[in-house]
């Protein structure tokens, strides 16, 4: 291995979500500002008080993927493979070529194969323990996701899943990223995939944190959430490696930021925050002033929000750039999250957009002056480096750094 | 990659708590309720209190005690008082705690109403949660990481070490592996057929300190063992020998890596030996790599089956025996899982 650390680059996103499957369509509805948020389907959602989410509509992972069979994967599993397998195709790379080289996946989750646990717990309550699938029982593992990538694309190298929670998919890319640039992996493709379930629909709505009908990142009058789902990963390889096959790159990876609270497990914290923001600036070699777009972790909560802001003000003072979340659009898909908004950063440094915050009505002004967060449809932007959030439960939290390739 | 020193080690097992724990007799099993017919290895009943104080402790799960005290241990044992930023986490676990998980899976559906779910015990249901609640009760600010990885997830998580040490992404890690037994979890093994009748069904958490090899020696800080190389990778389908190929020359590169030849391996800490199907695959991969089948050591006999833990345990096993002045000096520690996950560890005992 080399000590030279070599640059990396996002040459193939997969995208499967609520507002588009595949890279294309997913940033078309980025554009537009259109919201994938609808009535749950997945399970029912009788008795409870809000029953909106942001449900993938009519998955069909047979229709995406090419090598594993469905049926023997749960579906964030499902997620990742496809979503894994429309990266391979966007980057157009021979897959014989990816499944003979040092290649492997870091995929990201909160809730793991959650749709799985909720089909046990069910058989459980209904049955009793005995009377469990042992078949579903090994389906569980949240590690099943990066092995359903791995199985999916016949890669030999690791299949390393990281449930860092709501941070996970900046995690991911940021642990592919120092794999790729030692020198441990050649390809790696790095993200994130999380399922709607009822335990977290529950959860979250017992702390208070779920909107009623739509997400409204920093309105005024937000009030939360919506849970959603989805899988996302990125082609990451050395920039001569896309240099020699002609690939078209997307944006180098410059750096990443990852540090803990260590105060609390839900309750995000402003000062480490705006540690993780500098600690990412410094590992891309970069400062506040260079920075075109921050795709917010924005989730729509009151606290979330407001913390967010205040933490970006610490670093960046009266000069903060664009801000946006795409959550508004999506709703959380957890695990997915930030990899959803690295696909964003990547899209809007290719077509010059600045993503919005759809159902934006007013920002709340508490938030401070100046603020701006590109509300309801996106606009046109020249963009050169972007700045991706993701915080989660346990004080994780993940920013990475991406740039125009010149 | 340079290696890493392992200076420390914090152990809560079916033994009971401590590394030393594991040289006393085994303590009368604890039983519990609703559990399949085959043996268990439970942690012994401890007050969390005791080690932690009282303050906040209500609404931990189980398997967060496990990793509070593990890490306890660790720090306690290490005797270095550093600066928390530079400290961090990196835990093994590739399902959380299943228990805690299921409790609020199960109230939405035997409650009157499917959100009385309790909102203090959510928090415990996301993977890093374990992770999480180390860094908080410890004030380890630095890099906190979770890994998954089945039966190999102990060695993806001194994978991501290696890697966060070489990126200077923390000076300090707390690195190991937790895993906790429930009924539900001792059902699906039980069911699975993945192990052998007689095998326990154990649980338990593992955590060693570790550093850069050179700072470590720099600052003077005992030395148990230096991890030399972490290799992994996957293998999809196939039969026994194309798997146990995978994992040959996972061992070969590995030891290619640490500059050490097959002949100067001592001592193999299994893994695979009570999982039918697999431990003929690892005996396999040990021989083609070794050419010779070197001393071995069992320590899921002892402990019971440990899964996201077992790499740990499997570590565990050898600092137990150099504390106690075995005379061996390089250890392979293979891993292999039914997902298709393999990898291995080598480390050698300090001159």
């Amino acid at each position: 291995m080399s000590d030279q650390a070599r640059r990396v680059v996002v040459t193939g996103l997969g995208v499967v979500s609520n507002i588009g499957v595949g890279a294309e369509a997913f940033a078309e509805s980025l554009r537009a500002g259109r919201t994938g948020t609808s009535p749950i389907a997945s399970f029912d959602p009788a008795g409870f008080p809000v029953t909106m989410a942001g449900e993938v509509p009519g998955f069909d992972p047979a229709a995406l993927v090419e090598h594993i069979e469905p049926a023997r994967w749960g579906r964030s599993g499902q997620f990742a493979a496809a979503a894994a397998r429309l990266a391979v195709r966007d980057a157009g790379i021979d897959p014989e070529l990816l499944s003979r080289a040092n290649a492997g996946s870091i995929m990201g989750t909160t809730g793991g194969e959650s749709t799985v646990m909720q089909k046990l717990t069910e058989q459980w309550v209904r049955d009793g323990l005995p009377a469990i699938d042992p078949a579903l029982a090994g389906q569980a593992p949240a590690s099943q996701i990066a092995t359903a990538v791995n199985s999916e694309l016949r890669l030999t190298g690791e299949a390393q899943t990281v449930p860092t929670a709501c941070s996970a998919s900046n995690f991911a890319i940021g642990y592919g990223y120092d794999l790729v640039r030692t020198g441990e992996a050649d390809f790696i493709l790095a993200g994130g995939a999380d399922s709607v379930n009822r335990a977290t629909h529950a959860g979250f709505f017992q702390l208070g944190a779920l909107a009623e009908d739509l997400c409204r990142p920093f309105d005024a009058e937000r009030t939360g959430i919506l849970t959603a789902e989805g899988g996302v990963a990125l082609l990451l390889e050395p920039l001569t490696s896309a240099v020699g096959r002609g690939a078209t790159i997307y944006a180098e990876v410059l750096g990443y930021g990852v540090n803990c609270d260590a105060r609390h497990m839900v309750n995000p914290d402003a000062a480490s925050i705006a540690e993780c923001i500098r600690l990412a600036h410094e590992a891309a070699g970069i400062g506040p002033a260079d920075v075109d777009y921050i795709c917010a972790h924005g989730t729509g909560t009151p606290t979330n929000d407001a913390t967010e802001i205040a933490a970006v003000r610490k670093v960046f003072g009266d000069e903060v750039p664009p801000i946006s979340s795409i959550k508004s659009m999506i709703g959380h898909s957890m695990g997915a999250a930030s990899g959803l908004g690295a696909v964003a950063c990547c899209k809007a440094l290719e077509q010059g957009f600045l993503p919005p915050t759809a159902n934006l009505r007013r920002t709340d002004p508490a938030l401070g002056p100046d603020l701006d967060c590109v509300p309801g449809r996106s606009r046109p932007a020249r963009l050169d480096i972007v700045q991706n959030h993701g915080f989660a439960f346990g004080g994780n939290n993940a920013i990475t750094i991406f740039g125009r390739v010149s | 990659m340079r290696p890493l020193a392992i200076t420390s080690c914090g152990l809560v097992s079916a033994a009971g708590l401590g590394l030393a724990a594991l040289d006393h007799p085994e303590p009368a099993p604890r039983p519990e309720a609703d559990l399949p017919p085959r043996p268990m290895r439970l942690v012994p009943e401890f007050s969390l209190a005791d080690h932690i104080g009282k303050r906040g402790t209500k609404h931990l799960d189980r398997m967060t005690a496990f990793g509070l005290v593990a890490a306890k241990l660790a720090l306690a044992d290490d005797g270095a008082e550093e600066n928390g930023a530079r400290t961090g986490v990196v835990l093994a676990t590739s399902t959380g705690s299943v228990r805690s998980l299921a409790a609020i899976a199960r109230d939405t559906l035997v409650q009157d109403k499917p959100y009385q779910v309790n909102p203090a015990h959510f928090p415990n249901t996301v993977m890093n949660s374990c992770a999480g609640q180390i860094a908080i009760w410890h004030g380890l600010r630095g890099v906190n990481a979770t890994l998954a990885g089945g039966q190999v997830s102990s060695l993806f998580a001194f994978r991501y070490a290696r890697t966060a040490i070489g990126q200077r992404l923390a000076d300090r890690l707390l690195v190991g592996g937790v895993e906790e037994a429930s009924p539900a979890v001792a059902w699906a093994w039980h069911k699975s057929g993945a192990l052998r009748a007689d095998t326990a069904v154990g649980e338990g958490c593992a955590l060693v300190a570790v550093e850069d090899a050179e700072r470590a020696a720099e600052r003077g800080r005992p030395i148990l063992a230096h991890l030399l190389a972490c290799e992994v990778g996957y293998h999809h389908g196939g039969d026994r020998t194309s798997m146990a190929g995978a994992l040959a020359s996972r061992v070969e590169r590995a030891l290619s890596r640490s500059g050490v030849r097959p002949d100067e391996v001592d001592v193999v800490s299994l893994g695979a030996h009570n999982h039918v199907g697999l431990d003929r695959i690892e005996q396999r991969a040990v021989l083609a790599a070794l050419g010779r089948q070197p001393r071995v050591l069992r320590i899921a006999d002892r402990l019971g089956e440990t899964y996201s833990a077992s790499g740990m345990m499997q570590l565990v096993a050898l600092l137990r025996e150099w504390a106690r002045g075995g005379a061996d000096r390089v250890a392979l520690i293979p891993s292999v899982g039914r997902d298709g996950n393999l990898g291995c560890l080598v480390v050698r005992r300090p001159a």
